[in-house]
């Protein structure tokens, strides 16, 4: 007895520690997973900071995410009179950089040349602005002073401190600044590390040293929202493409949702003629790409649904809202979805409420709508998703103006406004991260209508 | 006369309930797909009246260089993808399907490609197959440290044999991928790997970096494959693809696992059937029917790629991405020259059929199809 | 719920409806995005309103950004074009071809802004179809070689300049390249045909010789090889082997000494390189030849033969290429313009790199042997055959001699 007992014990410890063995490798193997799928994401959302995302070797460490300039660049931005997070150099106010060289053997010991550029955009909407106020005609810089010196043994380092004065009585947003050594000379460290070095190392070259730690990080991110406005109207173009966006999904989710109930009612429970053959041409339609009727959509739009816009004042539908609603009501998936739903319902309570007289539309309304709760959400999330990363139909029908894009449209934009050449990746792939963000936080809310909308319209379908 | 107006009103609500759905599927799809059979005959170019032409624009496809190489990046496209996606789906839904905690987060980690739009994922990863890009990187990486791998996984494997037939010899009953053994595996391989590389006795090999052309290359992969040879930037898009879509058709798996019937599995275990062998007899028999549709999902998905084709544009050859539905567009939309609107037509009829064909014929081997009827 | 449903619908069935009102003669300009839409908007807002807001005409700029061509023939197909629109010479014969663009001579006879004699010859003469001018070319480029000092002074060498020799340049590369034990390639040699072509015409190479193409011309094989030859030695990579899409990226690297580019790497460059000492100088003479060869790009503004308002329009096409406004134009650097006036303006003495790049630009189309960007109604699938040549034999993938020898059959075919 007491031996069996003994054995029991051993056994179920066995199988116990053989459990949680299990689940500690299916718990590796999810990890593994997790960085395969969610690691492109999280590289590229690094790498968005990047002063330059394309340079080799592509690692995850980042200037603009270590400690050491996040304090550099407070305390510079707090020296220029701003709050550290949103720094500017205010009047009055004197900004001082401290920065080590380490000049080799041979090389006569100098202070770097400090120059405040002028610097205006060669490319994008901002190149116009030639006549701008520029910080550098404001300022004033003294000569860079000695603060310390380490003789090494195949060199010396030196560090420097770089003062620059605001002389003048006005703010300035911007603080640039280059300096200049000689060839040969290396950079070691600064207050804030240098967004580029350039010609063979002689020249640390700074975008802004008052930008304050927020526009630091997320200098790409800043460029995304600041550099793509319309000239015309003055909106910032980013805005104006996520608003579209919303608001084109919003419409068509509210018309798929009802358009897709009525429809999907009517295909499970009425009896109407042809309803077979609409049920296959449903079907038929759901395996047809949009390439195949897209001229035909396209023309139909152009000349404004047969001419009918012309009794509203209106023309052409190209490049509108309305055309691009029009023509995508509610798909034909949807009302398989619904059709699906509604007949997996039980039909007694319609049949009650036949008897007690109600008509069609009442049963509709009143009983079978509110029972499609549940389809309706995984509906919901379905068009949403659907509708928001749509690329092909808006490709077709939005041209221009760029303040009619929806965000895919014009984050395609962004491949004609950074890429003409060389890639900026910086601000393309801050583009692409923050479009994804509205995207993944509805996921990440309604994570469980997602799955069960999928698994409910693969299943029912 | 009030029961007359409600009679009237019994009979036609189908049609008022159908009638916005209508409105869009008769335009938009109805009219639209006659209207493309029709431009097919014909020599249309946006600008002046078409003029019927009979099967010239058929014959003439066929003839082109472009649209050959379009189909064929069309099918192989379809065929890889589909059956590697089906795959990974189905094992990863394997893998997920544990009743423990915080597999809801994990579920979601993983469906995150799924739900982000194309032009995201496709920027992202046109950054990421850049020549000096993350591929090539984590490539160079793998070339460089290949051998310190190679060594860890054969002790791994060494191991793992070791403590299964040293268990099998005293005849207890262990599987080969007994997961507390694989743990202490993996330990025992790390440690003696750490300490051979601390030793110097294996090394990183000095090899150069990686230097692949994902996207601006007209050369074909694998290098053996003759006729069956793709371009390379189409197996770009490829990996793109499974990546983003496999998620999605795990989760269908998912819930077809869920209702696999638990005796199967207990009998199996009576049996003493390895994990294996469950996964073959049981599993897969038994997820038929979402095989069946998740197939016919992907093949329906696959053959109508555009987005990556237009998103990629001018940073690969057009003849190495391009597919049947962004010829459609190509030559509906051409940039310097006439648009070819009958032949765009033909091409996206031809798609049509090649859709429903690659349906049926999947439909008729897997045997399956009810689905789509109830 | 079900009333705010209710509302819902009816307000986006409003919005789907809602109209557009138009007032008065506007005059739509169809352009590239970019900066182009900040030049044209300015210029509307200094040249065109003053002079014509009296008149009742109004201008407005839709800058179109992904694939211009493509959308332009749509909306000229569609009937939604714009009155005035961007041509490139690279492909405007189809549309001019096509009827859609309005014959200019009645207007410029009538002008008074603006005549036929004004405009450098050789760009209105690309725009010339059978006698009739279709398009009044608003800028233009040509290739220059532009050039990294730092490196030329860090190696010891002297700058490139405009008396060099293909062999001069050769060996200037060669001891730059020398200087930086190889960790420095000389030129950025893009395998393409729109920077090779310029060697070719100067090696006198013609395009097209009775309507055919010949790949055999010795001429033709001349330049091919010397400049298939520079990677071959070392002194010249392709962008894309260090990681770059073109010659301006490969500049900024400071990783090649120089670049064949036009004016349009010096926007580029004041983003992405703003402290890069840079220099242009003419394209090298061909040492058999004495010549140089260069491109010119330039594009032109066209009026839309099914315009409402082609009076008004060009009215707008006047203002838009008025002496005043090219001046302002060129003031600015943004570009170069077409008015033969403009050649002394003191813009090209200037003595900054823009300015001085510039002045190169325009001497560079006129000086030797310079064709017009355009390959016939070919267009791309003209240069293609060459440029897969090029980048195949300066890959290594095949000799000179086959890849030419597909690339002939290729056009043979084509051109049949």
């Amino acid at each position: 007895m007491k031996i069996q007992q003994n054995y029991d014990n051993d056994v179920n410890l066995k199988i116990k520690r053989r459990r949680w063995m299990n689940v500690g490798l299916i718990y590796l193997i999810l990890l593994l997973f997790s960085v395969l799928f969610m690691g492109t994401f999280l590289f590229g959302a690094i790498s968005s900071l990047k002063d330059n995302p394309g340079s080799w070797p592509p690692t995850l460490k980042t200037e603009q995410l270590s400690l050491k300039n996040w304090i550099g660049a407070y305390k510079l931005a707090r020296q220029g009179g701003g709050s550290g997070f949103f720094g500017e150099l205010k009047s009055g106010y004197k900004v001082s950089l401290e920065v080590t060289y380490k000049y080799p053997k041979g090389i006569e010991i100098q202070p770097p040349q400090i120059i405040i550029p002028k610097r205006f955009k060669g490319t994008g909407r901002t190149a116009l602005e030639l006549d701008r106020e520029f910080t550098a005609d404001f300022v004033e810089t003294k000569p860079a002073k000695e603060i310390d010196r380490i003789p090494e043994k195949d060199g010396t380092q030196v560090s420097y401190k770089v003062i620059v004065i605001n002389t003048s009585q006005k703010d300035f947003s911007e603080l640039p600044l280059d300096l200049v050594v000689p060839y040969k000379v290396k950079f070691i460290k600064a207050t804030l590390f240098p967004n580029r070095i350039e010609r063979l190392g002689m020249v640390q070259s700074w975008n802004n040293l008052v930008s304050g730690v927020i526009p630091y990080v997320f200098h790409n991110h800043f460029r995304v929202f600041n550099e793509n406005y319309s000239r015309s109207t003055g909106k910032r173009l980013f805005t104006t493409w996520i608003f579209n966006s919303f608001f084109i999904c919003i419409i068509k989710v509210i018309t798929t949702l009802i358009f897709a109930s009525m429809a999907g009612y009517a295909l499970a429970r009425l009896r109407f003629y042809g309803k077979n053959t609409l049920f296959i041409f449903i079907l038929f339609s759901m395996m047809i790409p949009g390439q195949v009727t897209f001229i035909s959509n396209y023309l139909v739009l152009r000349d404004g649904i047969f001419g009918l816009t012309k009794l509203f004042g209106g023309g052409s539908l190209l490049n509108t809202f309305t055309g691009l609603i029009i023509s995508g009501l509610v798909g034909a998936s949807a009302v398989f979805i619904m059709k699906q739903f509604f007949e997996g319902l039980p039909r007694e309570m319609e049949e009650a409420a036949r008897i007690d007289g109600a008509s069609t539309y009442q049963i509709f309304a009143k009983i079978m709508l509110p029972l499609a709760k549940p389809a309706l959400g995984a509906l919901t999330i379905l068009t949403f998703q659907g509708v928001w990363n749509e690329f092909f139909w808006p490709l077709v029908v939005l041209t221009s103006p760029m303040d009619k894009f929806t965000l895919t449209i014009g984050l395609l934009s962004f491949k004609d406004t950074y890429a003409s050449g060389t890639f900026d990746w910086g601000p393309i792939l801050a583009g692409a991260i923050i479009s994804a963000l509205p995207v993944i936080i509805l996921f990440i809310v309604f994570q469980r209508y997602f799955i069960e909308g999928i698994s409910f319209s693969g299943i029912k379908g | 006369m009030e029961n007359k107006w409600s009679s009237l009103k019994e009979k036609t609500a189908p049609y008022i309930l159908l009638s916005p759905f209508l409105f869009g599927f008769i335009i938009f799809f109805g009219y639209a797909f006659i209207r493309s059979l029709y431009f097919s005959f014909t020599d249309y170019d946006l600008f002046s009246i078409p003029n019927w032409v009979g099967i010239k624009n058929y014959i003439n496809l066929f003839k082109e260089h472009l649209f050959a190489t379009a189909l064929r990046n069309s099918l192989t496209f379809a065929i890889i993808v589909t059956t590697l996606q089906t795959i990974f789906a189905l094992l990863l839904a394997v893998v997920m399907n544990q009743k423990i905690r915080g597999i809801r987060y994990f579920r979601a980690a993983y469906y995150m490609p799924s739900v982000t739009s194309s032009i995201v994922i496709t920027l992202i990863f046109m950054w990421m197959f850049q020549r000096q890009g993350v591929i090539n990187y984590l490539l160079t990486i793998f070339r460089r440290y290949g051998l310190i791998i190679g060594v860890f996984l054969t002790f791994l494997v060494g191991i793992q044999l070791l403590l299964v037939v040293r268990e099998k010899l005293r005849s207890r009953p262990v599987e080969y991928f007994e997961p507390g053994y694989i743990i202490l595996s993996i330990i025992l391989a790390a440690i003696i790997t750490y300490v051979l590389k601390d030793f110097g006795i294996i090394k990183p090999i000095e090899a150069k970096a990686v230097d692949i052309f994902w996207l601006n290359t007209r050369e074909k992969v694998p290098f053996w494959g003759g006729p069956f040879a793709f371009p390379r930037p189409l197996g770009a898009i490829m990996i793109l693809n499974i990546w983003t879509t496999t998620p999605t058709f795990m989760i269908l798996y998912l819930a077809g696992l869920q209702d696999i019937p638990r005796v199967l599995y207990e009998a199996a275990d009576v049996d003493g059937a390895t994990g294996l062998q469950k996964l073959w007899y049981i599993t897969v028999p038994q997820l038929k029917h979402i095989t069946f549709l998740v197939v016919t999902l992907g093949l329906i998905g696959t053959l109508q790629m555009f987005d990556q084709v237009k998103i990629i544009g001018n940073q690969a050859p057009l003849e190495s991405t391009i597919t049947l539905a962004y010829y459609v567009y190509q030559s509906a939309f051409p940039g310097a020259s006439a648009p070819k609107v009958g032949m765009a037509s033909a091409a996206a009829i031809i798609l049509a059929v090649l859709t429903l064909t690659v349906v049926l014929i999947q439909k008729i081997f897997s045997g399956e199809g009810r689905e789509l009827r109830d | 719920m079900k009333r705010i449903l209710i509302i819902l619908l009816v307000l986006s069935i409003l919005s789907i409806f809602s109209v557009t009102s138009l007032a008065g003669v506007e005059v739509r300009i169809v352009g590239w995005g970019g900066v182009d839409q900040s030049i044209v908007e300015e210029l509307i807002n200094i040249f065109v309103v003053p002079e014509l807001a009296g008149k009742g005409i109004t201008a407005i700029y839709e800058p179109i950004v992904d694939d211009f061509q493509k959308n332009l023939i749509n909306s000229l197909s569609a009937g939604t074009a714009g009155d005035l629109f961007y041509m490139d010479i690279f492909w405007a014969e189809y549309i001019i071809k096509a009827g859609q663009v309005e014959p200019l001579d009645d207007y410029l006879t009538k002008s008074t802004v603006i005549s036929k004699d004004d405009i450098i010859p050789s760009l209105l003469n690309a725009f010339t179809f059978d006698g009739k001018v279709y398009g009044i070319p608003k800028d233009f480029n040509s290739l220059a070689l532009v050039y990294n000092k730092d490196l030329f002074d860090v190696a010891g060498v002297p700058y490139p300049d405009e008396n060099d020799t293909w062999d001069d340049l050769e060996n200037k590369l060669a001891k730059v390249v020398e200087a930086f034990n190889g960790e420095v390639a000389g030129l950025a040699l893009a395998p393409e045909f729109a920077r090779f072509g310029a060697f070719a015409y100067a090696a006198g190479w013609e395009p097209f010789v009775d309507g055919k193409t010949n790949l055999m011309d010795p001429a033709f094989k001349e330049a091919f090889n010397w400049y298939t030859g520079l990677k071959e030695k070392g002194l010249g990579v392709m962008p894309a082997d260090i990681g770059q899409g073109w010659g301006g990226g490969a500049l900024t690297t400071e990783k090649v000494a120089a670049a064949l580019e036009g004016a349009w790497i010096l926007g580029f460059l004041r983003d992405n390189a703003p402290n890069l000492k840079y220099g242009a100088t003419l394209l090298p003479k061909n040492p058999r030849t004495g010549q140089r060869g260069n491109f010119i790009y330039t594009v032109a503004w066209g009026l839309n033969a099914n315009s409402n308002n082609k009076d008004a329009a060009f009215k707008v096409l006047e203002a838009l290429t008025s002496p005043a406004a090219q001046q302002w134009i060129l003031e600015r650097g943004l570009a170069i313009p077409s008015r033969k006036a403009l050649a002394d303006n003191p813009y090209f003495e200037k003595d900054t790199p823009e300015a001085q790049a510039n002045k190169i630009v325009f001497l560079g189309a006129s000086a030797g042997n310079v064709k017009p960007f355009k390959f016939k109604e070919y267009g791309d699938q003209w240069m293609n055959p060459i440029n897969i040549a090029l980048s195949e034999v300066m890959s290594g993938q095949k000799t000179a001699d086959e890849a030419l020898e597909i690339a002939q059959e290729q056009l043979n075919e084509l051109m049949k």
